[in-house]
C-alpha cells in the first residue's frame, strides 16, 4: 500500500462478477469532460477531499515527501481551473487540444456495500497545441464511490511511462 | 564566419543592448560552452543527495555527463560518466550505489574515486599500459560551501571562494532556516525543458519586470498571487488596483531591489509578505524546532529572510521563497533543460517540508501555475528572434541608476531594471573574451 491507500500490486484480471461497463463508461466521461474543456465539471467529479496525482517518479510510494507533477485537493484544482480560465494564461494561449483514450479497464476492488471501488485503466491522452503533438501514455487508478447512477473520485492517480522525464510545459491536467 | 575573437565577441555586448545572435548562432552556442561552461564554477549537486558511501546520482554539466559519488573514504568526488577505455557512459541510471563502476563494454572497472581497479584480460595489455594513466576524467577543481557542490572543468581562473564570494549570504540565508543547519535535496525533482536558448531562463530568474505580466494569470481580482508558504494567509501583492487603472504594478512590488556582484551572480530582494501573521499548526511548531536549537532571537532573525531568490552565474538559481535549487542545462542553441529540487529543511517538521514539496509542484514543475507561462515567454522569444529586421535586444531600463550598497558590499537597482541582466553579460564577456 503507498501512502494514499493504493495497493503496490493490483489483484490480476481484478474482481469476478462485477460488471465493468458502469465504470467503463465513467471514465469515458471524465476524459471527455477533460477533452471538451469543462474543468469544473469534471472538478466536480471529485469528493470534497478527492485528489489527483501525477507522480513524477516511477513506483512512487508518497505524494507528500517527493515532487509530483500534479498533486491537487480540491482548493488546488480550483485555483488551477481559475488559472485556466484566466484570460492571459499564455501556456494556453492558443489553448490545447486533447483527447483521452480508457481501455483494459480492471475492477481492481469492490466493497458493493459500502460503495467504494478501485478500477485500473490503461490511458492515453493525445495533446497537440502550436503544430506540436504529444502522447501521454499510462496506467491510472481512480478509487471511487458510488453516488447515485454515477461515482465521485475519492482518487485519481496516472502513472505515465515517462512520468520522471524533462516535460515541455503542460497545462491541462491529464 | 565567426571565429570567437575577442574583439568579434565584444561587438555583439554593447551599453542597454545586445546581439540577437547571441540567442540565435550555432557558433556562439559551442563558444560558450567550451569558454562559459569548462571555465566556470558550476553547480553539481549537493552532499545530501548521496549520504553513504557509494550512493551516486548521474546528471549533466552543460552536455557533459557526470557521476555524483561517495567516495569509500567519505568525500564527494564528480567524475565524468565516461569509461577511459572506449568511451561508453559507465552508469545508466540515474541514481543508485555501487561498490565499484564497471563498464557495460569491455569490463573496466573503477574505484568510486574514479581509479582503474580491474582491466579484464590484463595479459594482452600494451607494454606501456599503466591503470594510474587510465582513471576516470574528474572535474579539475572542487568546491563545497555548506553541502553544495561546485566545479570548474579548467585548471586555472577565479578560486571557488572568489567565484562565491559575497552569494554565500544567500546559501546561509536558505540553510539557516533549518533547525539542525543543514538541508537535504532528497525530495525527487522536477524535469523541464524549453525550445529557447538558455540565457533566456538565466535572465528571467532576476527579472522581476515580468512578474504582473507574465504571471497575470496566477493573480486573483485583487491583484494577489496565490498564497505560497506554508502559514501564509495570502500571496504577494503583484498587482494594485488604483486610480481606475486595472493593472498596475503594484507598489510593494516596486519596491522590490535587485542587487550583483562578481561574476554575473545576483538575487532580489525579499518579496513582502505579512510574515508577522504568518501561522498555522505546521509552521508553528518548525518555529518551535528551531528555536528550540538557535534561540529565539535568531530564530526571529532567521525568519525575516533577506533574499527573494539568487542566480549563480551561469548554471545554478537559488530560491529562498518556495524554498529550491535550479539547474539550467544548455542542449542546443535553441533547446535547454531546466531541473528543480525542491528544498527540505533538516529538523523540521514532515508537514512543514511536506507544504514546501507540495508547493513546488505548483510553481516549478512542468505542469506549475508560475513557471509554465515563463516557459512559453522563452520559446516565443525564441521564434521572435529569428527575425533580421531589428538585430538589437534592448536591456537598458534603469542604466545610470545603479548604487553601490555598502551593507551587502554589492551594486543595487529597482528589481524593476534590468541591471542584472547587464550585469550578465558583463561575466558573460568575461568567460568568452578573458578568463584563461
Amino acid at each position: 500500500m503507498d501512502a494514499l491507500g493504493l495497493p503496490s500490486a493490483p489483484a490480476a484480471g481484478g474482481i469476478a462478477g462485477v460488471d465493468r461497463e458502469p465504470f467503463e463508461l465513467f471514465l469515458i466521461h471524465e476524459g471527455r469532460l477533460l477533452d471538451e474543456r469543462e474543468f469544473e465539471a469534471w472538478m466536480e467529479l471529485f469528493t470534497e477531499d478527492g485528489l489527483y496525482w501525477v507522480p513524477s517518479t516511477s513506483g512512487e510510494p508518497d505524494p507528500y515527501n517527493q515532487a509530483s507533477l500534479f498533486f491537487d485537493d480540491r482548493q488546488l484544482m480550483k485555483t488551477r481551473i481559475e488559472r485556466l480560465r484566466h484570460p492571459r494564461i499564455h501556456i494556453q494561449t492558443p489553448p490545447s487540444r486533447t483527447n483521452h483514450m480508457v481501455s483494459n479497464v480492471v475492477v481492481e476492488e469492490a466493497d458493493e456495500k459500502a460503495g467504494t471501488y478501485l478500477v485500473s485503466s490503461s490511458m492515453m491522452m493525445g495533446e497537440f497545441r502550436l503544430d506540436v503533438q504529444r502522447i501521454f501514455i499510462g496506467r491510472q487508478f481512480h478509487r471511487l464511490v458510488r453516488e447515485g447512477d454515477s461515482f465521485r473520485i475519492a482518487l485519481k492517480r496516472v502513472n505515465l511511462i515517462n512520468c520522471d522525464t524533462a516535460f515541455e510545459a503542460m497545462a491541462v491536467p491529464i | 564566419m565567426f571565429d570567437g575573437t575577442p574583439d568579434e565577441i565584444s561587438k555583439l555586448i554593447e551599453p542597454g543592448r545586445v546581439h540577437r545572435r547571441v540567442y540565435t548562432d550555432e557558433d556562439i552556442f559551442e563558444l560558450e560552452m567550451e569558454r562559459i561552461f569548462n571555465r566556470a564554477w558550476m553547480f553539481a549537486g549537493h552532499t545530501s543527495q548521496i549520504p553513504n558511501i557509494g550512493d551516486y546520482i548521474t546528471t549533466d554539466i552543460g552536455r557533459q555527463p557526470i557521476i555524483f559519488i561517495r567516495h569509500k573514504d567519505g568525500s564527494p568526488q564528480v567524475l565524468l560518466n565516461r569509461c577511459a577505455h572506449r568511451g561508453p557512459k559507465l552508469c545508466n541510471d540515474p541514481c543508485g550505489n555501487a561498490r565499484a563502476l564497471t563498464c557495460l563494454y569491455h569490463g573496466w572497472s573503477y574505484d568510486t574515486d574514479g581509479s582503474l581497479i580491474d582491466v579484464a584480460m590484463p595479459e594482452g595489455s600494451a607494454p606501456h599500459f599503466d591503470k594510474k594513466d587510465f582513471g576516470l576524467a574528474k572535474a579539475a577543481r572542487m568546491g563545497e560551501y555548506r553541502g553544495f557542490i561546485f566545479v570548474s572543468f579548467a585548471e586555472k581562473g577565479a578560486s571557488f571562494d572568489e567565484f562565491l564570494g559575497p552569494m554565500k549570504a544567500n546559501i546561509d540565508d536558505l540553510v539557516d532556516r533549518a533547525p539542525e543547519g543543514a538541508i537535504s535535496l532528497d525530495a525527487g525533482i522536477h524535469r523541464y525543458f524549453f525550445r529557447g536558448n538558455w540565457k533566456l531562463q538565466v535572465e528571467n530568474v532576476l527579472d522581476s519586470y515580468h512578474v504582473p505580466f507574465s504571471h497575470a494569470s496566477t493573480v486573483n481580482k485583487k491583484g494577489e498571487q496565490f498564497s505560497r508558504r506554508e502559514g501564509d494567509k495570502e500571496g504577494a501583492q503583484v498587482i494594485d488596483e488604483k486610480k481606475g487603472k486595472k493593472e498596475s504594478t503594484s507598489d510593494v512590488w516596486k519596491g522590490r531591489r535587485s542587487y550583483v556582484v562578481d561574476f554575473g551572480h545576483g538575487w532580489t530582494s525579499n518579496t513582502e509578505l505579512k510574515e508577522g501573521e504568518r501561522s498555522s499548526p505546521a509552521y508553528d511548531a518548525y518555529k518551535e524546532a528551531l528555536a528550540a536549537k538557535v534561540g529565539h532571537e535568531r530564530m526571529e532573525e532567521i525568519l525575516a529572510p533577506e533574499f527573494h531568490n539568487s542566480l549563480l552565474y551561469p548554471n545554478c538559481s537559488i530560491m529562498g521563497l518556495n524554498m529550491h535549487v535550479r539547474v539550467i542545462r544548455p542542449v542546443t542553441t535553441d533547446l535547454t533543460e531546466v531541473t528543480v529540487y525542491p528544498v527540505k529543511l533538516v529538523g523540521a517538521p514532515d508537514e512543514m517540508n511536506a507544504a514546501n514539496i507540495r508547493l513546488l509542484n505548483v510553481t516549478h514543475s512542468a505542469a506549475s501555475f508560475v513557471q509554465t507561462d515563463d516557459l512559453e515567454a522563452f520559446r516565443r522569444t525564441q521564434v521572435g528572434l529569428q527575425s533580421v529586421q531589428s538585430d538589437w535586444i534592448d536591456l537598458s531600463r534603469g542604466m545610470g541608476e545603479e548604487q553601490a550598497d555598502s551593507h551587502y558590499n554589492a551594486t543595487s537597482e529597482s528589481a524593476m531594471h534590468e541591471m542584472a541582466i547587464r550585469a550578465q553579460y558583463q561575466a558573460w564577456l568575461y568567460y568568452m573574451c578573458e578568463a584563461a
